[in-house]
């Protein structure tokens, strides 16, 4: 991870040099959007959460050879989940909190119980669930999750004590920050330190001597992608919860998908996807910044992250090669 | 002629290769010996290109350099390699992997007959019938040497490398291999075989040098030279006849009547076996390949359904699966990880009692590895199959259930998993033995059946 880091920072240079801005003033705006005083900070750590929630999502499944590529429709699932629960008034943030999780659960599920059952791979699954689900979204918000009274296709906004807390009303920063820190820590010890977890990579790197030991292989990836699809709808929770406070049909914004680069920038490990999504946030948030004086600046992090994702596989390859 | 010299291999803080200086002549079967872990696959990965040396020098013919780590021009140049683990695409046709081997000369449509017409006529006159058309990986393993083999010889190769092609084939199959390695010698090629039976070695081989340590300990011609002796080289000692095992059997541990288990493809792989093995006993299945032992085994141990008129099985069962590097290993994960697969403990893997367990064993066993966070992969074949027979034995099951467990272990290893099978069963194990090595089951067993077609 640290060796692409100058990597990384030689592509912003390039891109920035490609979109026809002075590298070193876009560094410079970047830098200051991302680090420049709790503001700046905030928003980094704001953008990476969900990045990270899908990260570690991936990195569940992808370790137990389940290529989840539904992030992005586990994501809404867990959102719509969260905004029925919502709307029924039955909790507080933590009770909707957990049914985003449940619902992207179920929704991960779905493609494993697909595979191993009825043999459909999941990366293929996955990416027609998203399709389905993106459709729900669109059915849901211009229908029975509505904001009553208005034609807007979108849900009702949040009540005040539905919404994560936050610690200051300068900055965005809200409490699903720390939690998705914490899960980062928490999937490491599963996958590290667990029986389960040594089960879930094993199953990953060769299922015949998982069965040859006795494991139950289809129930270990079934459970993988559920948890992956737990963390994607979590990740779609917290978004709700702590960012948007309303959910409309471009809720998705890719979540879901840069969920996969930044596992795999993280070596498939939690505490590397800790620090790419972390990498990344700051990305998002300098380029944020960049966009406001440079036309199309936003979508200098897509550039920079595609970049970035085949600079490593091409080198991940060329040592495997070595090796 | 090919000839190596001061070939040097590091790999970290093991010296796989030291200085080995070795010459092959056309017209003669040399056979490389040693035990696992001696250097023997590394040598012949540095001579098929697979793997540059640190430093050392090699040439072929009237002095055309050996070009080190690239294994495409080293094939051109002539020098062929026979793997011991098959690199054949399963999924596909025997023709196609044929036609595959030889893709350089092949251009625009694939017609199938034409570019496996060589193999063909070689085919015919080495006198085996193959079907072309079937599916590679739906073959017996000795058929897919066959595969294997004709690849090399198509391609014309003045230089065969076989490494440890006996390991997986029957007596039988055995005995055709030789007569065919006999031909190509005749035929005025260098034939280098890697083996470690001493019997087979001297049966088959003009020459003979054995490594022990990465270094060569000695090069002798086969006549005038004896087991002892090449026995002493290998391993600085010779091996005496195990302690028969017999012992009073106890009490029945495993008793199944009229079991019918089917195959992957659907057919009637185990056809009504009655099989009982009581503890202290070990029960030997002998046969050729392909006749059932892998589905009776894993049948046994309950990870393939069956069906059975009654069946009586310990709760605690060990399984030495036969093909340790499709079943029973993770090759990238590290050996202190590949001890726990199987393993029963609580919910939470605890890094102290991981790596003190994992230390344990490799220092109890002689396991070669670097540390205990190598990745298996990197070990030699016989200390692979150590991983698995110690992880195996270490967990006490009442009811072993081994398939060929010395399968490609030199003599050493051998003797390791030969005298854990005995002594478990003097300990009272009951062991059930499939194994197609006629002198294993011979060894070991306090009785023995032969499984063919299904039946006992």
């Amino acid at each position: 991870m640290t060796r692409f880091v100058p990597a990384i920072i030689l592509i912003l240079l390039l891109s920035l040099w490609a979109f026809g801005v002075n590298p070193i003033t876009g560094c410079e705006i970047i830098a200051r959007g991302a680090f420049g005083g709790e503001v700046g900070l905030s928003r980094t750590l704001v953008a990476m959460t969900p990045l990270l929630l899908t990260g570690l999502g991936m990195v569940i499944a992808w370790r137990a050879g389940m290529y989840n590529i539904g992030g992005e429709g586990q994501y809404i699932i867990g959102g719509l989940m969260g905004a029925s629960v919502a709307k029924l008034h039955f909790g507080g943030p933590g009770v909707i909190l957990l049914s985003t999780g449940l619902g992207g659960a179920f929704y991960g599920a779905l493609a494993g119980w697909l595979q191993v059952k009825r043999g459909v791979h999941a990366a293929i699954s996955t990416i027609l669930l998203n399709f389905i689900a993106l459709q729900i979204l669109a059915w849901a918000v211009t229908g029975p999750l509505q904001a009553p009274g208005t034609t807007a296709s979108q849900t009702a906004t949040l009540e005040p004590d539905q919404m994560l807390a936050r610690w200051s009303n300068r900055t965005d920063l809200h409490s699903g920050v720390l939690l998705a820190i914490l899960l980062s820590f928490a999937v490491w010890v599963l996958l590290s330190y667990t029986s389960f977890g040594f089960h879930l990579r094993l199953t990953g790197e060769n299922p015949r001597a998982a069965r040859a030991a006795m494991l139950n292989a289809d129930r270990i990836r079934v459970q993988a992608i559920a948890l992956s699809g737990g963390l994607c709808g979590l990740a779609g929770g917290v978004q709700f919860l702590g960012t948007s406070g309303v959910i409309d049909v471009g809720f998705n914004q890719q979540w879901g998908f840069l969920g996969i680069p930044v596992a795999l920038l993280g070596g498939l490990n939690a505490l590397g996807a800790l620090a790419s999504s972390f990498l990344f946030g700051a990305l998002m948030a300098g380029t944020q910044s960049l966009s406001r004086s440079v036309l199309g600046g936003d979508l200098l992090i897509f550039v920079i992250q595609g970049a970035a994702v085949l600079a490593f596989l091409a080198m991940r390859r060329r040592e495997q090669a070595n090796a | 002629m090919l000839t190596l010299s001061g070939i040097t291999k590091r790999y970290g803080g093991l010296l796989a290769l030291d200085g080995v200086s070795i010459e092959f002549a056309p017209g003669e079967i040399h056979a490389v010996i040693g035990e696992n872990g001696a250097g023997k696959s590394t040598l012949m990965n540095v001579i098929g290109g697979f793997i540059a040396p640190d430093s050392g020098t090699g040439s072929l013919g009237e002095g055309t350099p050996l070009p080190f780590g690239d294994p495409r021009r080293t094939r051109k140049l002539g020098v062929e390699m026979v793997h011991q683990h098959f690199v054949l695409v399963p999924e596909f046709s025997v023709a196609e992997n044929l036609a595959l081997s030889a893709i350089e000369s092949l251009s625009g449509a694939l017609d199938l007959d034409t570019a496996t017409s060589k193999h063909r006529t070689l085919a015919a006159r080495l006198g085996w019938t193959l079907d072309f058309k079937a599916r590679t990986g739906s073959l017996p393993v000795g058929t897919q040497q066959r595969v294997e083999l004709l690849k090399s010889l198509a391609a014309g190769g003045t230089v065969i490398v076989l490494d440890e092609p006996t390991a997986v084939l029957s007596d039988e199959e055995v005995t055709e291999l030789f007569r065919v390695m006999g031909e190509l010698r005749d035929e005025g090629r260098a034939v280098v075989l890697v083996a470690h039976k001493l019997r087979e070695v001297l049966a088959v081989a003009d020459r003979i040098t054995v490594l022990r340590n990465g270094r060569v300990v000695g090069s002798t011609l086969a006549d005038g030279t004896t087991e002892h002796e090449l026995q002493t080289w290998m391993a600085g000692e010779a091996l005496s006849p195990m302690a028969s095992s017999r012992t009073n059997a106890g009490e029945i541990c495993l008793e199944v009547r009229g079991l019918r288990v089917y195959g992957d493809r659907g057919e009637e792989a185990i056809r009504g076996i009655d099989l009982a093995v009581r503890y202290g006993e070990v029960i030997g299945i002998g046969g050729v390949d392909g006749n059932g032992q892998v589905e009776l085994a894993e049948a046994i141990v309950g990870i393939r359904s069956s069906r059975s008129a009654s069946l009586r099985r310990p709760e605690k069962i060990g399984y030495i699966p036969q093909d340790r590097q499709a079943d029973a290993l993770a090759l990238t994960m590290s050996v202190k990880e590949n001890f726990l697969i199987g393993s029963t403990a609580g919910p939470l893997l605890m890094p102290n009692a991981v790596n003190n367990g994992a230390t344990l064993l490799i220092d109890k066993f002689n396991i070669k590895a670097q540390n205990i966070n190598a990745s298996v992969g990197s070990l030699s074949g016989g200390n692979q199959q150590k991983i698995v027979v110690s992880r195996a034995m270490e967990r006490q099951p009442s009811l072993l259930v081994a398939v060929n467990p010395t399968r490609g272990l030199d003599f050493q290893s051998t003797k390791f998993v030969h005298t854990a099978i005995a002594e478990a069963a003097q300990g009272g194990m009951a062991v059930l033995l499939i194994s197609t090595d006629r002198d294993e089951i011979r060894h070991l067993a306090t009785s023995v059946h032969r499984i063919e077609g299904g039946r006992i």
